[in-house]
């Protein structure tokens, strides 16, 4: 037969499944594309569009299948774009032209940064208000329900306050809860022994509150501090913080995970652990949060608001040696504290 | 645990048979470099951010096809045939479950404690389901390879074996080992051919004694951190009068210090571990009962590129990673080789597929080995 076509690379061809391989040319020839071997005969061939040719990654041999299940392949990627291009199919080879190593990387690289902090600092809180704004009350009724058996299993004790101790304690928690944007229905109180928590109060999700004997204890006859941290821990439940600390952790790591194959498994396991870290600095936000809740709630009930801040005060003052065990942990100082809190009691007096 | 470990493709011993004469063993080779690789990763990266994710299946078929393609035996690379579509369609499939899962887990926990056991009960064939998927999407020479592992040994090589593992404190570890890799090693087929591994237990536990070692060493530092910094807050207890914040922080970073020198510890051991086994195993793997497979990684070597690429990357901001992965590709390719008996050529012109192994009808479970 007469070789009357264009040469547009030169490689190796294999017969349909066989891993021996002819050294050939890949040649377009009266609209078809052929495949030559070196005698001149033809081996496979077909129309381009009947012919699937492998897109372009880096410098890995090109791979052109043919409708017989044969295959060629070239290393001479260019000759192939060429002739791609000759074909008004040049937007296919797009993906690898963004990937050539060129100054503009250095865009991409920006953009890269900048769009992952932007998802991060607003696209993630603003799916994790959804989130919490789809999730039915049941999921906090259930996740709590579960937290405080275990906690009573594991940790906690009976509580041994006296009635009429725990009487007033309850009596103003009431006064403080019916402030509240759930009212007092919304909230119930637990007394426990603390056990290896010691001096405590906690909030679960579904308003489920456990104050400590220990912390009664420390407070001494001030009821007052005491209903000022348990206004704090009434801000926890109104702002939902940890459901909105779960469903963070949850959405920070499907982004680890999406980029998991790109960044390798060791940078993934240390983003994964930074990511508990990323969490604590957002506690320390949720406790500032808290801590104006309380005042605002102390002060709509009647109470002297400064009584949380007492309350850090006497930690520091009794409590310095118990850092790991106190509710001191995760807090900011305690005396930047202060200063917000009387702060906040001045802004709220202006305002009335 | 992906078919990585098994195929003459991909990632990471010490014991060849001795100093054997180099001419026969054909070692493979990594023909990509970090700048070219650099391209292609901060654009998977940046597409899979702009199209929230989705793009991430596409982004593994062309870092695959790089890592591949640029993996070379005898002069001719290795091949990554999957396509963004079966992997997105896998991908969705598992993020779908998951959603039921947690939503059935919150309205009716009976239903998503039964989904969460029905997966448990699924994740032995899944994983077969994903080597084979693996297996198959990848060829050399036009010849596709090939896995015929079922689920019963998935079961007791992915699920047994670890918690065996663990519940022993690794003293059983080189058990669970030998049964992954021989599960792997047994089931992987190219062309009509099998592959068959046996590594010796002996030997196992011989490359299991400096990562046990380096773990014990560990825990008795963070053990000595431990209890000083217990020493330290019970010494502050007693002078609760004075201020002793400073102290306070002294017994925190202490504990920080060790709860990282416990992780790294954990990470070296396992590195060590994992290159001497690899060594072993793949030197007790033939394929069709002659041709010799070997792997004779330095084991400190391999765990110090390892942990330098982490260390690079993260400094880095990330920004080193792909000159990091193309060092461990290289690194661990050219201490990775086959030792053919007789003609080669004559060897593979007798290699041809069956063509049952490819179609459409399996796809990528990944998310289903997390964890493994």
């Amino acid at each position: 037969m007469a070789f009357d076509g264009t040469t547009i690379a030169s490689g190796e061809w294999h017969a349909p499944g066989s891993s021996r391989s002819l050294p050939a040319s890949l040649v377009e020839q009266a609209g078809r594309l052929v495949v030559h071997g070196e005698s001149g005969g033809e081996l496979a061939g077909g129309i381009l569009h009947s012919i699937e040719i492998s897109p372009r990654v880096g410098r890995i041999p090109r791979r052109v299948t043919f409708p017989d299940g044969s295959l060629f392949e070239t290393e001479d990627n260019d000759a192939v774009d060429r002739f791609l291009a000759g074909k008004g199919r040049a937007r296919e080879g797009a993906v690898h032209r963004l990937e050539r190593f060129h100054p503009r990387l250095i865009a991409f690289v920006a953009a890269a940064i900048l769009l992952g902090a932007l998802i991060y600092r607003s696209a993630l809180p603003l799916l994790v208000e959804v989130a919490i704004a789809v999730t039915p009350p049941v999921v906090p009724n259930i996740m709590s329900a579960s937290a405080l058996e275990t906690m009573d299993r594991t940790l906690l004790d009976k509580s041994k306050l006296d009635e009429a101790r725990r009487n007033r304690i309850v009596e103003g928690f009431r006064r403080i809860a019916s402030q509240s944007a759930r009212g007092e229905a919304g909230y119930t109180l637990h007394f426990r022994g603390g056990g290896a928590l010691g001096p405590n109060a906690f909030a679960l999700p579904d308003g489920t509150l456990i104050l400590t004997d220990e912390l009664v204890e420390l407070a001494g006859e001030d009821t007052e501090m005491i209903l000022g941290v348990l206004a704090h821990e009434i801000g926890h439940v109104e702002h939902n913080h940890s459901l909105r600390q779960i469903y963070r952790a949850a959405g920070v790591t499907a982004l680890i995970m999406l980029v998991a194959g790109d960044i390798g498994s060791g940078v993934e396991e240390v983003l994964v652990q930074g990511g508990g870290l990323l969490a604590l600095s957002y506690s320390r936000s949720a406790e500032a949060e808290a801590d104006r809740h309380s005042v605002e709630l102390m002060m709509k009930a009647g109470f002297d608001p400064t009584a949380i801040a007492r309350f850090f005060e006497l930690l520091e003052t009794k409590l310095d040696d118990r850092g790991g065990a106190s509710i001191f942990s995760t807090h900011p100082s305690t005396p930047e504290r202060r200063k917000v809190i009387l702060d906040w009691i001045g802004a709220f007096d202006e305002r009335k | 645990m992906t078919m990585a470990e098994s195929l003459p493709a991909q990632n990471a011993g010490k014991r060849s048979f001795g100093r054997a004469a180099e001419g026969d063993i054909q070692r493979l080779s990594f023909t990509g470099n970090g700048s070219e690789y650099f391209g292609i990763w901060i654009v998977n990266i940046l597409l899979t951010i702009i199209t929230l994710g989705i793009y991430s299946a596409w982004a593994k078929v062309r870092r695959n096809r790089y890592f591949y393609g640029n993996t070379v035996l005898l002069g001719r690379g290795f091949e990554y045939h999957a396509n963004g579509e079966q992997i997105l369609i896998g991908r969705l499939i598992v993020f779908a479950y998951l959603v039921l899962y947690n939503i059935m887990l919150t309205f009716v926990p009976l239903v998503g404690i039964g989904l969460g056991l029905l997966m448990l009960f699924f994740v032995p064939w899944l994983v077969a389901r994903g080597l084979r998927f693996s297996a198959r999407v990848t060829s050399y020479r036009n010849v596709r390879f090939d896995f015929v592992g079922g689920a019963g040994g998935a079961f007791l090589a992915f699920i047994v074996g670890p918690v065996l593992a663990a519940l022993t404190l690794g003293i059983l570890a080189p058990l669970a080992s030998r049964w992954s890799y021989r599960y792997i090693g047994n089931n992987l087929r190219y062309g009509q051919k099998a592959f068959s591994t046996d590594p010796a237990l002996g030997r196992l536990y011989g490359t299991w004694v400096a990562p046990a070692a380096v773990l014990v060493l560990g825990m008795l530092i963070a053990g000595f951190l431990v209890f000083l910094g217990l020493e330290l807050i019970g010494s502050l207890q007693e002078e609760a009068e004075a201020s002793t914040v400073g102290l306070e922080g002294v017994a925190i970073l202490l504990t920080a210090f060790g709860s990282v020198l416990v992780y790294s510890m954990f990470g070296v051991a396992a590195l060590i571990y994992h290159a001497g086994v690899r060594n072993v195993a793949w030197c007790a793997t033939a394929f069709d009962g002659r041709h010799r497979l070997l792997s004779d990684l330095s084991r400190l070597r391999y765990t110090w590129i390892a942990v330098s690429n982490l260390i690079v990357t993260l400094v880095t901001l990330g920004l080193m990673r792909p000159w990091a992965a193309v060092r461990m590709a290289r690194y661990v390719n050219e201490h990775t080789g086959v030792r053919f008996e007789g003609d080669v050529g004559e060897l593979f012109s007798q290699i041809t597929q069956e063509g049952s192994a490819v179609g459409a009808e399996f796809m990528d479970m990944e998310g289903f080995d997390f964890g493994f």
